[in-house]
Order: C-alpha cells, then sequence, then structure tokens
C-alpha cells in the first residue's frame, strides 16, 4: 500500500487478457505448482473429470460461480492465495461473466502488480490491448506478459518473439513497459515454477520467479501532506477531524492550510483511540485531529502544508474510461468524487474519443462517449475542490464519475485549472428563487464595476430547461467573458443585446435538463 | 507500513465512510472470531463509542458457550445488543433435519430480514472474508440487495480508489464488508497482536476444536491440539483444511452457499 512495506509482505495480482487465453487454467496451475490446493479439493476435481471422461482441468478451479461450471464442486477461495519461498500472493479474481470489464477495473484497481496473458497461437486480441490500456489508466505500472498454449504452436522461438514484439510495442503506446515477457504453457507447466527444457532459447526468469522481482510497496514517499477530511466527530466539547493520510506527513504542532477553502490552522493532536497522542501519521494512516483553534471545514476540504496546497479546481482535465450503460454527454452533468470530495460537475468538452482496444482517435471534439471507451476530457465544477493532477499526486488526481448514485467510470487529472477568487469579488448565485421575485428573471449588475462571480443551482438550469429565460444587465466585459463562459459549461445558448438601457445578455436553454430536479444548491447524495 | 496496520486502516476507513453516509446503520455480530474483530475495529473507528446497534441472528441452535461470552462481551464493551429471531419458524418447528438448505435460510437469513425491516436498518456491516468460499471472493466492500433481499452478482457497478456506491433506493439495504480484504490468518494474527478475547469454542478441547462457529447441529469440531492464539496461527500456516470444512451447509449439496447467498445469506 504505501512506502515502508517489506519486500515480503503479500503482494496482490490480477490477471487480465482476452477471453479463452487461457486464465483459469493459469491460476490452477499456480497454485497446484506453489502447492497451495488443498489436497481434498484436488482429488474432487480429478473424481469429476475422470467421471466425464475428461482429463484433468485447472480450469475448473476457478469457475466458482454457478453458470460458469457443469459439476458441483464449491471452490474453496482460500485458493485464491499462493505462495512462492519469497512471499505469499493474492489472486484478485475478476471472474469472466459479460460485465468482465467492470470486475477487472475493481480488481486491477486494487491491484500491486498485472499478469497480463496472451495466446501465443491467437496473438494479441482486442481485449489483451484494451485491459493493458486500463492498466495504464489505473496506474499500474508492474506488469508481465505471459505468452501463454506455446505447446500449440511447439514452442517455436520465432513466434513467440513475434508476439513479444507486438505486445511490447502496444505497451509502450500506452505508457507500459513490461518486466519481462515469459514463454509459458500454463496446461503442461512450462516457466510458470520451473525453467521448461523447451524453451532453452529463453534466459529469462520463470512466470513465478517474475512476480518476485515486483515490489508490494507503491512507491508515494517524498509527496507533499494530503489529508482529505472524511467526517467531523463532534462530542465532549470537541471536534475531532477524522481522514487518512493519502500522502506525505501529518505532523502535531504544524502551521497547515485547507483546501479550497483557504483557511488555516495549527494542528493541536493527531490521535488514535485508545493511543497517547502520535507526533505524527504517515500516508496510509488514519487518524483523527484536532486544531488549535476552532474551525468549521467540511468533509471534501484537504489539509497541506502551508505552501504546498492542493490547487482549488474550477476545472478538470482528465483521461477516463466510461463504463456507464449509458453513453458519458456533453453539457450532461454529473457528480465527482474525487477522494472525499463531491462535486457536482458539467462535462464542459471531449476532446477525444478513443477506441480501447485500438487506441484509435475516433472522434474530436464529440458530444458522447460510449461504454468501454476511453476518453480525454474536460469537468467544469460547480464549486471548486482540491485536485492535483495524477503525475503530481496519484492519490489526488484520480476520480469517479457517478450517474445515479453509481460509478460509472473513472479517470485521472491531466489538467487542473484554478480560478482564483480576487479580493472583493462577488458572488452571484443564480437560483430558481430568482425566477419567482417579482422583477421576474432578472439580474442587474449594472452597478458591479468588481470582479464577479457565478454560482449555478441545478434547479436554475431545470428552469430555463422548461423554457424560462433570465435577462441579466451588465456593467463590465469580464461579466460578460463569465457569463459565456457559464453557459459554454452548462450547455446554455445565450444572446447579446446593446439597447439604451445597457447591455444585456439573455440566457436560456433549449431541450430538457437531463437529469431530474432535486432541491436548491448541493447534489443529494 | 506493516500489513496488518494496513488492513487495520482500510476497515477503519470503509467503517467512517459508512458512517457518513448512511443512517440507520447496524452490524451483524455473529460471535465468531470475524465479526468480533469486526466490533474491534468499529471501536477504534469511532474513538471507542460504537455508534450503532449490535444485531446477533439467534437460531436457537447456538452453543451456550457463545450466548455466555457474548453477553459478556457486550457488557464491557458496552455496545447497544439487539438479538433476534426468527420466532414463527422456530415455533413451526424448523430444524435442519427439514433440510440444511430450508433451515439457514428461514432461521438465519430471514430472521435478519425479518429484524432488518423491523428496526429499518439501511445499512449492515459483516464480517466476511473474500478467501471463506468462492461466491464471497465475488463481493463488493459495498453490497447493494434488493427489496427482495437478491443479491445480482454478475451485474455489479465497478468499485475502486476507495470510492463507494452509497446511494441506493430506498428498496434496497446495503451490506458493507470491512473485512473483505483479510484472510482467516490475518485475522488470527491480529487477535494476537490486539489481545482481543474470542469465544473459547476455538481452543482445542479433548483434542478438538472449533475453527468456524455455526449452529451446534450444523457444525462440527476439528481435530487439533491448538490450545492457545498462538498455537492456531502456527496450525494455520501449515494446514491444507479448508476453513468452513466443519460447516455442513457449504458441503451439502451444489451451489448451496451460493443459492443461500444470492437469497441474502451471509
Amino acid at each position: 500500500m504505501e512506502n515502508g512495506r517489506n519486500i515480503n509482505d503479500t503482494l496482490r495480482i490480477v490477471i487480465v487478457g482476452h477471453v479463452d487465453h487461457g486464465k483459469s487454467t493459469l491460476i490452477g496451475r499456480l497454485f497446484y505448482d506453489t502447492g497451495s490446493l488443498p489436497g481434498e479439493r484436488y482429488r474432487e476435481i480429478e473424481a469429476t473429470c475422470r467421471a466425464q471422461g475428461r482429463a484433468f482441468e485447472f480450469a475448473y478451479l476457478m469457475d466458482a460461480l454457478e453458470e460458469e461450471r457443469e459439476h458441483n464442486i464449491t471452490i474453496d477461495t482460500a485458493q485464491t492465495f499462493f505462495k512462492t519461498p519469497l512471499r505469499p500472493y493474492i489472486i484478485i479474481d475478476a471472474p469472466g461473466h459479460k460485465e468482465f470489464l467492470k470486475n477487472m477495473i475493481t480488481g486491477a484497481a486494487a491491484a500491486d502488480a498485472a499478469i497480463l496473458l496472451v495466446d501465443g497461437a491467437e496473438g494479441i486480441r482486442e481485449q489483451t490491448r484494451r485491459h493493458a490500456y486500463m492498466l495504464s489508466l489505473l496506474g499500474l505500472r508492474q506488469v508481465v506478459v505471459a505468452v501463454n498454449k506455446l505447446d500449440l504452436v511447439g514452442f517455436r522461438r520465432d513466434r513467440f518473439e513475434e508476439v513479444e514484439e507486438e505486445i511490447r510495442g502496444f505497451l509502450l503506446s500506452v505508457g507500459l513497459v513490461p518486466a519481462h515477457v515469459v514463454p509459458i504453457s500454463a496446461r503442461e507447466g512450462d516457466n510458470i515454477a520451473t525453467p521448461s527444457g523447451r524453451t532453452a532459447w529463453y534466459p529469462g526468469p520463470t512466470l513465478l520467479g517474475a512476480l518476485d522481482s515486483f515490489s508490494p510497496a507503491r512507491e508515494i514517499s517524498g509527496l507533499p501532506l494530503r489529508f482529505p477530511v472524511q467526517d467531523i466527530y463532534v462530542g465532549s466539547g470537541r471536534r475531532v477531524y477524522a481522514g487518512r493520510v493519502e500522502s506525505g506527513c501529518l505532523r502535531a504542532g504544524s502551521r497547515a492550510v485547507f483546501s479550497p477553502s483557504g483557511k488555516k490552522a495549527v494542528v493541536r493532536s493527531v490521535e488514535k483511540w485508545n493511543q497517547p497522542a502520535l507526533p505524527e501519521a504517515r500516508a496510509g494512516e488514519c487518524v483523527g485531529v484536532t486544531f488549535t483553534e476552532e474551525l468549521f471545514v467540511e468533509r471534501g476540504e484537504v489539509l497541506s502544508e502551508e505552501g504546498e496546497a492542493s490547487p482549488a479546481a474550477r476545472e478538470i482535465s482528465a483521461s477516463l474510461f466510461w463504463l456507464g450503460n449509458d453513453p458519458l454527454r456533453l453539457s450532461s452533468r454529473y457528480v465527482l468524487k474525487l477522494a472525499t470530495a463531491e462535486v457536482e460537475a458539467v462535462l464542459s468538452a471531449i476532446t477525444e474519443r478513443i477506441d480501447s482496444s485500438t487506441l484509435e482517435v475516433t472522434e474530436r471534439h464529440a458530444n458522447r462517449v460510449e461504454n468501454l471507451e476511453v476518453a480525454n476530457v474536460t469537468f467544469t465544477l460547480q464549486h471548486p475542490i482540491a485536485a492535483d493532477t495524477f503525475k503530481e499526486n496519484p492519490r489526488l488526481g484520480r476520480f469517479v464519475v457517478e450517474v445515479d448514485g453509481f460509478v460509472a467510470g473513472g479517470g485521472i487529472v491531466r489538467e487542473v485549472r484554478t480560478d482564483r477568487l480576487g479580493r472583493g469579488t462577488r458572488v452571484v448565485r443564480l437560483h430558481s428563487r430568482m425566477m419567482t421575485e417579482p422583477d421576474g428573471n432578472f439580474v442587474d449588475l449594472s452597478q458591479e464595476a468588481g470582479s464577479v462571480e457565478f454560482e449555478v443551482s441545478r434547479e436554475f438550469v431545470a428552469r430555463l430547461g422548461e423554457g424560462e429565460k433570465v435577462a441579466i444587465r451588465l456593467c463590465t466585459a469580464d461579466q460578460l467573458e463569465k457569463i459565456a463562459r457559464l453557459a459554454f459549461g452548462y450547455g446554455l445558448g445565450m444572446t447579446f443585446r446593446r439597447g439604451p438601457e445597457g447591455n444585456h445578455v439573455v440566457l436560456f436553454r433549449e431541450g430538457p435538463v437531463s437529469q431530474a430536479a432535486t432541491e436548491e444548491g448541493f447534489p443529494v447524495i | 507500513m506493516d500489513p496488518l496496520d494496513a488492513l487495520e486502516n482500510q476497515s477503519i476507513y470503509i467503517f467512517r465512510e459508512a458512517q457518513r453516509k448512511f443512517k440507520d446503520l447496524a452490524m451483524l455480530w455473529s460471535i465468531g472470531k470475524d465479526s468480533t474483530t469486526l466490533l474491534w475495529l468499529a471501536r477504534k473507528a469511532f474513538f471507542g463509542k460504537v455508534p450503532f446497534p449490535l444485531v446477533h441472528i439467534d437460531t436457537g441452535f447456538k452453543h451456550p458457550t457463545m450466548i455466555e461470552y457474548r453477553d459478556r462481551m457486550a457488557k464491557e464493551w458496552e455496545v447497544d445488543l439487539i438479538v433476534g429471531q426468527n420466532e414463527e419458524a422456530i415455533c413451526a418447528g424448523m430444524t435442519p433435519e427439514k433440510g440444511r438448505f430450508a433451515c439457514c435460510n428461514a432461521l438465519k437469513t430471514q430472521g435478519l430480514q425479518q429484524l432488518l425491516d423491523r428496526h429499518g436498518f439501511k445499512g449492515v456491516f459483516l464480517g466476511i472474508r473474500r478467501d471463506e468460499e468462492g461466491s464471497r471472493a465475488k463481493e463488493r466492500i459495498f453490497s447493494p440487495r434488493d427489496k427482495n433481499f437478491e443479491w445480482n452478482y454478475k451485474d455489479q457497478p465497478p468499485e475502486l480508489w476507495d470510492q463507494f456506491n452509497t446511494s441506493f433506493g430506498p428498496d434496497t439495504h446495503v451490506r458493507i464488508h470491512p473485512l473483505l480484504s483479510w484472510t482467516e490468518l490475518d485475522i488470527w494474527e491480529y487477535i494476537r497482536r490486539e489481545e482481543i478475547p474470542v469465544c473459547p469454542l476455538y481452543l482445542s478441547k479433548d483434542g478438538k476444536r472449533f475453527r468456524s462457529l455455526g449452529c451446534v447441529p450444523c457444525n462440527f469440531p476439528l481435530d487439533s491440539g491448538a490450545s492457545t492464539v498462538d498455537e492456531i496461527i502456527e496450525e494455520l500456516k501449515v494446514t491444507k483444511t479448508p476453513e468452513r470444512a466443519g460447516r455442513a451447509q457449504d458441503h451439502e449439496a451444489a451451489y448451496m452457499m451460493q443459492k443461500l447467498r444470492s437469497l441474502g445469506y451471509m
């Protein structure tokens, strides 16, 4: 998980690749060759195979779910754990039903390393490429490629090298360099735990040897402090801010600043239950924090050391993978969850739509992203949140997108744009209540020479969707620019009119709003 | 970070996330080692005061030692304990003789369902682990169940980067699994490190001990001389016997565990 983990600590791996390239057989073989399979299970499976007049099939081991099996074996997933002399391993299973990619992503996001499995006879296929791309987007960098079923091509070196060259080329294009590319036969046990005599031309490690070369420590030391507030517990006259140190080190007594609010505070104590107060907490630790003065910050704010706070993002550009049943649509509203912050956001640009199995840009400046596609997009946030780029801080540079309360996609932040509120900025809140006031849908900014910011409620946009319009009387060109950006972000139409009574903008919307309106302001969680 | 610390922190994070997101939470305490560890972690997460009630579904077939231990610990740790029973099924004479599947389903699953309905709990913490048996390996940390308690394991939303699915419809209740990533050995090593008191049935007596606690008629002790937590840990490091080998319902019939679980069994 974090720095300070030992080479002998458990390594979590995920096995990905095209369907039928031999995943179940490989897992069965890994158990068998490491002596991790309870004898009882092995005998049961052997008996099943005999009864069917078939050869022993390792693949049965993993087929734990009913529709994946023909026979009555309750699989004991204690067997998703195997050991080498170096350390224990956990295989995070991603079963192969129709929603495979959701499970694969769920598994891979929690893994330390991946085995990318390729059928040496068939070569790399659509899912081989798609899964490799997902590994890259999930930030997984420890990858070994296993070229399987070499028994079917007579362990020919030239065939192996053909596949190796192709897969290395593809991986490089998504920013992955495999630690090793290993020629194997999972069915016959070549180069899994012991070197195979049939691949004398191959100088590298066995598959288990390659796994043993990986590290369970995900190196995130040396990064600045990021402590997102998860919850606030009020009791016995104190406010304890609970959360997890995502990176860096949180020290008692340090001067700290919250992002995006900019509030400053001195850390009074760092606490865990039933322990004396801690001098500090490191990445990965869940603690409670108190401050020397009474503070009111909410969940989602991120504590940093003064001078190295996360920027307060108003706009986020990201690479995103989409798993939703409905397409991701331009100008629609979504909920973004980044660390503990949740914010409504409008998809304001889809700069590139990408086929995740070929990496081809299928469309630029698109208006939708379909299930299983990847895209480069921009979100405009309803209010600022603390965010880093993935490159600067992987923990604060990744987010998920929710549709109707369910995660439907995820992404990594490529670029953050802030919009610092200068002193004396007036925040103009556009909400539905304006629409019922006596003077109708009219906002007068003609006396506001200073800078303005707009905050827009969901209800307001919904009302525009029902055909209402709102007129805004302007004072400065800066206001015009801000309103134009707002219209762009929320998918609104806009007309500008210069008349005897000054400059006017009218905002409207064509067509209904996609999401049902709820209440004012923040999304209902 | 030490692996046990990493697991502990992850579980605490899950507890705090659930507590923040849901009203009307409860925790299922089966009196076994896993849910007792879960309770210990809840005390850590909330600085000693568990903010939700604990629920024990008593099938009437539980070992008296378990009941005695339950009441003693509940008092010592000052937790709010709710004991539930499917009284109707018990009065109608439901026993494993009527079929283990029917019995588990009536006394445990329906017993829990009735209690959740009665109290209006929207979320339940459970101490299941991914390594226990096949169908549990497919679980998510936040796992929704529809109003019929059913689990659609074929179409679960993705769960990544500790961003959990926490918005569910009014007819859904959510099961929360803070121990999903723990192994049997992790649990015992943590019990040793934290000195968590466990039910005495786990410790060997007359050459036998329980590795997993269930109901008296359907749960059998295994041959073992491990009479201390240290000895249990040593035994687990070399054993090839599955953890639930003493649980009859796992062996009863093909897919029984999976069927039970898709109907709401833990």
